[in-house]
């Protein structure tokens, strides 16, 4: 009685400090999270023209929701992101495994070609594809009306399949690459090899052991998949307006762009995203409820690969071939562009020049601007790994009572589209005690940009928590080891590969985000998308895409630089 | 004689006393001028800088922030964003008590239906003291114009002709479009580019001016009947205007299109047909002063010296802009682009236009195209 007494003690400790933190990130993410998006479904009601005193009503809602394109352009929306979700999810998965599962040769130089197709800034890319498909002028089309067996024009990327295509060729599949990289890479060979004995193919290993065990990571990157298809607009912007197609997320940052701003229209049509996350994390949970995902245990651990014999170089070809087609084909445009007098004229006289890039790095900002967004990608990288490991463990651990709740609070910066967000986080910022250190300074820029990264990190870490066993931390605490030391020096280790990955994408995002640094930046700390917003605003397509090269190369480097740590940490993993 | 040498004596003692009276004061004037303006630059440089809020601009970025900086010391720092964001964190700025910005170079609509009813402006008129801004006769109008209601809020410097749309005569041979509605005629279904209608922008401007001018019928007919290909994108429509994918572009911007032509394109700006005026508008910016300015005085000396012949003059010639000042040469300027006297033009930056007659025209025109 007195020994099991003693021993309850600790764990009753251990549970007071779980909920102690459970609280403490309740209370962060509500304030951080939740508090912003209040704000703007609070104003969303106030239907008082600006400066004056507050009227509450439905006319905001009313009027968004009566516009005849509203329903369309959602349906459209719908059908978009399913449409490129479905092959874009096989494919990477597939890519994913066979980086991270195979003897597949060259594995790390796709995964590596994976990132860096990710931070390729979409806009100049989609500009290439235009130049490759259009119609009347598209090189594609120009190439193959040669062939006698095909009539011009071929392809039309102003079309709904030219938009799927370019998806998959901006976004589609590269960031779930990135994501299921690392998780598949924890699964251990014991399974696998077990049901190889047991006369299993590649194929029923792949189908039946390998994805059932990732399933949580599966779901979520296709949630998050699906969340960013809805809100995605910029490629739609460029293809879809040309032929009439219009997509939700047009409908919002038209609202957003109203003169005088209609924002609470726009919050009001964002409010969609909320039914659809809470939908999402209703059919994730249920999905999941009473499954194990462990692959990662005390008991032996395998990191054996599968050996896929004469197929490893057809899989490498594949691979290749794919990003060849829809990257690297385009990207070769895009840095022709960054070197074009004008991007896509060949014709005209002397049309190469380096003078964009000149005026690049002459522009009396651009170091001022390098500075800030290195510094904030930095705090950005570091803070959401941080932050959403511990958050991710929590989830993971099933101990808290509230996480249902606290899982909600992570979804919500992409709840509301990027600039609502960024209001939101202004009026925040303004009415905390930290407001002179927040406010338009570097600081505040980060912090906001660690918020918007939430779904993507927490789900990240979700998953790769999940495939650990309980027994990894039980035998720590065994030996005498704090909850902290064991998460320092046992779980934190494990998932590396995702906090490696965590790390990199939200610094790579921290510096392509233009959205949410929009409202919040000053002079002082303008960061380099801002400058990238300004060149394409102002027509500057040339700079503007020696710029987004510029910064795919730098989230390159910190990739190259970020491998080198991780591995020595991981071992072999 | 001793007569003549008293009258002599009275004539320059009369003589310096009219002296005294026409150019005393004035000489003090300026002298109080000068001092008054010597203390604002001392203060303006000891509050550290001036920030000025406007479109992201590469001649704001590359020209004006440099110029202004080497000859004043003054740091400028200049937060570029579309309007209707700036707007919005500036109210939520206001509604916590900071009141950061000084300058707003803005367009028209953002400073006559935000800015100026939201009460976010001090008057600009009395901080304009460099006597080449003052001076009426530097100015076509007989004296800066202040285009707001009260007259002392809103200056607007420039006043050029703005392209009513663009042809590729390739394409389109300049005597096939003599009237508007030649627009019409089925050749050109399809052919006709346009910045998106349905929303906010230069192409629901224009709309707006035609539903106005020409009614639903017309808006019908152009919009929806001749099925003009619509983009958000500026390079993109003068591209198609350039390889003559739609060779008529009712919005491309004449800064687009220049170095197109430059290049041997065979592009045509149209200012007015039979049927329909030449437009004027006040691009690039209305210049605004914003209140309670954290740099009142490095204000006073950015606004002053936008307003002068050197700041005005690097602004059009990088823009491409006519100005309102007679001291400055325009022939760097298409000539279509300058206003010719004697010729009536329609003012698309007229203030009672932007805020009632377009914003209803407006609000039109997007019904009939949505009813599709």
């Amino acid at each position: 009685m007195t020994t099991a007494l003693a021993a309850a003690a600790p764990s009753a400790v251990r549970l007071r400090r779980v909920r102690l933190a459970e609280y403490g990130a309740l209370v962060f993410f509500g304030v951080a999270m939740g508090l912003p998006v209040v704000f703007l479904l609070l104003s969303s009601f106030n239907i008082a023209p600006p400066s004056k005193e507050a009227v509450f009503g439905l006319d905001n809602w009313s009027r968004a929701f009566s516009d005849t394109g509203t329903l369309s352009a959602l349906w459209m929306s719908f059908l978009l992101s399913i449409t490129y979700l479905i092959p874009g999810m096989i494919l990477s998965v597939v890519m994913a495994w066979l980086i991270a599962r195979t003897d597949m040769p060259g594995g790390n130089l796709v995964e590596f070609l994976c990132w860096f197709a990710y931070f390729v800034p979409d806009f100049p890319l989609v500009l290439a594809w235009i130049l490759l498909l259009d119609p009347n002028f598209g090189f594609l089309n120009a190439a193959v009306s040669a062939l006698p067996f095909a009539p011009a024009p071929r392809f039309n990327p102003y079309s709904f399949w030219g938009i799927v295509w370019v998806h998959l060729s901006t976004g589609g599949v590269w960031f779930k690459v990135m994501l299921l990289t690392p998780i598949l890479r924890r699964v251990g060979a014991t399974l696998e090899e077990a049901a190889r004995v047991a006369g299993a193919n590649h194929f029923t290993v792949l189908r039946r052991i390998s994805l059932p065990v990732i399933l949580p990571a599966i779901l979520a990157v296709a949630a998050l998949s699906f969340i960013r298809g809805l809100e995605s607009f910029n490629t739609e912007l460029l293809l879809g307006t040309p032929v009439g197609i219009y997509v939700y997320a047009t409908r919002i940052y038209d609202y957003t762009r109203h003169e005088p701003s209609a924002y609470g229209e726009a919050t009001a049509l964002g409010s969609v995203f909320l039914v659809v996350l809470a939908s999402l994390a209703y059919f994730y949970q249920r999905r999941l409820r009473g499954k194990k995902f462990t692959v990662v245990t005390g008991q032996g651990y395998s990191t054996l690969k599968v050996k896929l014999g004469r197929w490893r170089y057809l899989a490498l070809g594949g691979c290749l071939s794919y990003i060849a087609v829809m990257m690297l084909l385009p990207l070769a445009f895009l840095m022709l562009g960054s070197v074009m007098r004008r991007y896509g004229f060949f014709h005209i006289s002397a049309p190469f020049t380096l003078v964009h890039w000149r005026n690049l790095f002459g522009d009396a900002i651009f170091f001022l601007a390098l500075k800030n967004s290195l510094v904030i990608a930095a705090i950005t990288g570091v803070a959401a790994v941080a932050l959403y490991s511990t958050v991710g463990y929590f989830l993971a651990c099933k101990k808290l009572r509230t996480a249902p709740l606290l899982e909600m609070l992570t979804w919500m910066p992409w709840v509301v589209p990027g600039i609502l967000m960024s209001l939101g986080l202004l009026w925040m910022f303004l009415a905390t005690p930290l407001r002179s250190v927040l406010y338009g300074s570097v600081w505040g820029i980060a912090l906001a940009l660690t918020i918007k990264e939430s779904p993507v990190c927490t789900q990240a870490f979700k998953a790769a928590f999940l495939q650990l066993g309980p027994d990894l931390e039980e035998a720590a605490r065994v030996s005498g080891a704090s909850w902290i030391y064991t998460y320092r020096r046992i779980l934190v280790p494990l998932v590396a590969p995702v906090a490696a990955t965590v790390g990199l994408i939200s610094f790579g995002n921290a510096l392509t985000s233009i959205s949410t640094p929009v409202l919040l930046y000053s002079a002082r700390s303008r960061p380099l998308a801002i400058l990238l917003m300004e060149y394409s605003f102002s027509g500057e397509v040339e700079r503007a895409a020696a710029l987004g090269l510029l910064i795919t190369a730098i989230v390159s480097v910190m990739m190259l630089i970020g491998r080198k740590f991780v591995r020595p940490l991981t071992g072999n993993l | 004689m001793k007569k003549a040498g008293a009258k002599k004596s009275l004539g320059f003692l009369l003589a310096a006393v009219f002296c005294w009276f026409a150019i005393g004061p004035a000489g003090a004037q300026q002298k109080d001028w000068e001092k008054d303006w010597s203390q604002t630059l001392a203060a303006a440089k000891k509050e550290g800088s001036v920030v000025v809020v406007g479109s992201p601009d590469p001649v704001m970025r590359g020209e004006i922030i440099p110029k202004f900086q080497a000859r004043y010391g003054i740091p400028v720092e200049f937060l570029a964003g579309r309007s209707s964001e700036v707007a919005a964190r500036l109210r939520t700025e206001r509604a916590a008590g900071i009141y950061a910005v000084d300058v707003f170079l803005s367009g028209p609509d953002t400073t006559a239906t935000v800015f100026y009813p939201e009460k976010m402006l001090d008057p600009l008129k009395p901080l304009l003291v460099l006597p080449e801004v003052v001076d009426g006769s530097k100015w076509k109008r007989g004296k800066p114009w202040f285009v707001d209601p009260e007259e002392k809020f809103v200056l607007r410097p420039f006043s050029s002709v703005a392209s009513l749309f663009f042809i590729n005569t390739d394409f389109v041979k300049p005597d096939e479009i003599k009237s508007i509605k030649d627009l019409l005629n089925p050749k050109w279904k399809g052919k006709i580019s346009t910045e998106d209608p349905t929303t906010t922008g230069a192409g629901a401007n224009l709309a707006a001016r035609l539903h106005h001018e020409f009614g639903p019928d017309f808006i019908r007919k152009l919009y929806l009947e001749q099925k003009p290909v619509s983009t958000r994108e500026r390079r993109q429509f003068t591209d198609w205007l350039a390889r003559g994918t739609q060779p008529i572009c009712l919005n491309c911007r004449e800064d687009d299109v220049r170095p197109l032509e430059k290049e041997g394109y065979k592009l045509l700006e149209i200012f007015g047909l039979s049927d329909i005026a030449p437009a004027t508008n006040g691009s690039p910016w209305l210049m605004s002063l914003a209140n309670r300015p954290p740099h009142p005085n490095a204000a006073k000396v950015f606004v002053n010296w936008m307003a002068s012949k050197e700041g005005i003059e690097l602004y059009a010639r990088g823009y491409g802009s006519a100005t309102l000042r007679t001291d400055i040469d325009h022939s760097f300027l298409n000539p279509g682009n300058v206003p010719k006297p004697g010729v009536k033009y329609f003012d698309d930056t007229e203030w009672s236009w932007i805020v009632t007659g377009r914003h209803d025209n407006r609000e039109m025109a997007w019904k009939l195209m949505k009813s599709r």
